[in-house]
């Protein structure tokens, strides 16, 4: 018999934060690199996407409808909302499929399980980082300038990706008791894209006298501090507010949900 | 030749045990069922049976002890598996408690980690990873997980080029190199030719004799009575017999005759 047996690892010893991280970490770098590898022009796409989705709006509002919503330069502040929002919207999509796309590596490791919905988040959010140098240059090519309330933007990073996961936690189980879930999120996502300031701003609604249900939308006060590192009076101290509460709720009931759920979800999957 | 280092380390009670398993229970749905209210999926742990629902295991309770090497036997769908998924912790009991006092290295669906679109040595850094290996562990088993998957010529080709022997050899190479205290099998040597399983056979053996403890699913008497010195005998999600293997392999007999 051989004595090719090694002591045990230390690695155990090590924090159940730090594992989790690295496992996070693990899986999202995963991700990048097989989309990386796969496809010819890799890392460009996370920025086409948004950069033709920004010509088709600019066409349309800006040349057709002559538009007299959101301010100038209107890219710079169609891209602040739109960027963001193919943050959320993908992560939000992907989390429909957070298990069944797993399933196998969930049945062989003991990984704490939540991970399975914050590498999407994560992976969507390095994507958006990735294509903020797109907004840069625009910004710098049309002269937006940066205001004082430019800080904001790290905190709008933070609440989303807290809003994110949050309501992550909650879609990704339930899909997998309802199949019907999948498809309603995507419809939903798509009424949401709409319902918020996206190519318009919240100050837009209020000729309407719907800026306070507006700001009762999360995004709405998420999107006005990406704004705000641009256009001073985008900043919505009372939306913020609420989409900061928001975002904590929701985070609150994903992990309530997850918890009571993840037992049935091991079964199922 | 290894029996005699099992027995010599068989029994260490003042460890106290690494596998504790009390009242064990988990129930399935018998049937898909399009319709699922709100309620129940919340409803967490209860012991009511609910329409359409069975008991997979039911009241089973044992304790392994460090360096013990257990073989689970019952016929197909008796709950081996599921007893196993159990101790892995990638299934939760709706009753009673799994208490695992020492990390798992689980050889379940072992190539479950893999991705396709990465290359060999990829993926052996991202699965060893996940099993929870820092990067510089792997880095120094790296070459001896290559070597024992005979995969030298392979480590920058992509995963989904390889045969599905050879993916299995490169999954156990990884899995069994975890060094984690307690080892879970559940048939994953069925597959892979003759040379590669007595391979397979021969790294547990060693893992044995460094005192590790075994968990093992089988349906191969040869395997159950080479490995394990104790048995399980699991019938309809009853544990209707824990004793010496040779006991328990008696009895199983008995009941269904020899293969």
């Amino acid at each position: 018999m051989t004595a090719t047996v090694d002591a045990p690892l230390s690695s155990r010893s090590r924090g159940p934060v730090a594992r989790y991280l690295r496992a996070l970490w693990l899986l999202t770098t995963r991700d990048l690199k097989v989309r990386y590898s796969t496809s010819f022009l890799g890392y460009l796409w996370s920025v086409l996407d948004p950069l033709l989705m920004a010509g088709i709006y600019w066409f349309v509002f800006v040349l057709v409808f002559q538009r007299d919503v959101g301010e100038e330069p209107y890219i710079v502040f169609l891209l602040s909302g739109l960027l963001p929002w193919m943050w959320f919207s993908g992560a939000i999509s992907d989390s429909t499929r957070a298990f069944t796309r797993e399933a196998k590596l969930i049945r062989s490791t003991t990984i704490p399980r939540t991970i399975w919905v914050a590498q999407l988040v994560l992976a969507k959010g390095l994507e958006f980082g990735f294509s903020l140098p797109v907004l840069a240059l625009f910004a710098i090519l049309g002269g937006a300038h940066l205001t004082w309330s430019a800080p904001l933007f790290l905190l709008a990073i933070l609440v989303q990706a807290v809003l994110t996961l949050g309501l992550g936690l909650i879609v990704a189980p339930l899909v997998v008791f309802f199949r019907d879930l999948e498809r309603a999120v995507k419809l939903l996502l798509r009424f949401l894209f709409y319902a918020s300031p996206i190519i318009y701003g919240l100050t837009d609604l209020e000729h309407l006298g719907l800026e306070t249900v507006g700001a009762f939308n999360p995004l709405a006060g998420i999107f006005s501090m990406y704004r705000g590192a641009f256009f001073a009076d985008q900043v919505d101290p009372f939306a913020i507010a609420v989409s900061a509460g928001l975002a904590l709720l929701a985070l609150g009931i994903g992990l309530l949900v997850f918890r009571r759920t993840i037992r049935s979800v091991l079964k199922a999957i | 030749m290894a029996i005699d280092q099992h027995a010599a380390r068989a029994a260490d009670p003042a460890l106290g045990p690494v596998i504790s398993v009390r009242g064990l229970g988990i129930r399935f749905r018998r049937n898909r069922t399009a319709r699922r209210d709100f309620k129940d999926l919340f409803a967490g742990r209860h012991r009511r049976t609910l329409p359409g629902e069975f008991w997979a295991l039911r009241d089973v309770s044992f304790d392994v002890q460090p360096g013990e090497a257990i073989g689970v036997v019952g016929r197909n769908g008796q709950g081996k598996s599921t007893l196993l998924k159990l101790v892995a912790q990638v299934l939760l009991p709706d009753e009673g408690e799994v208490h695992v006092a020492a990390g798992v290295a689980p050889l379940i669906e072992i190539t479950g980690g893999f991705v396709n679109d990465l290359t060999v040595r990829e993926n052996v850094y991202l699965t060893a990873g996940l099993h929870g290996m820092t990067r510089a562990e792997i880095d120094a088993r790296y070459d001896e997980m290559i070597a024992f998957a005979e995969l030298e010529e392979f480590q920058n080709t992509p995963y989904k080029h390889l045969s599905s022997g050879m993916k299995v050899r490169i999954a156990f190479a990884v899995v069994s190199r975890l060094e984690e205290p307690i080892l879970l099998v559940d048939e994953v040597l069925a597959v892979g030719d003759k040379a590669f399983r007595d391979k397979c056979y021969r790294r547990i053996d060693e893992l044995l004799a460094g005192g590790r403890t075994l968990f093992f699913v089988s349906h191969s008497d040869r395997d159950l009575r080479r490995f394990c010195r104790r048995g399980l005998y699991l019938d309809r999600g009853e544990l209707l017999l824990d004793g010496p293997i040779d006991e328990v392999l008696a009895r199983y007999d008995a009941d269904h005759g020899p293969e």
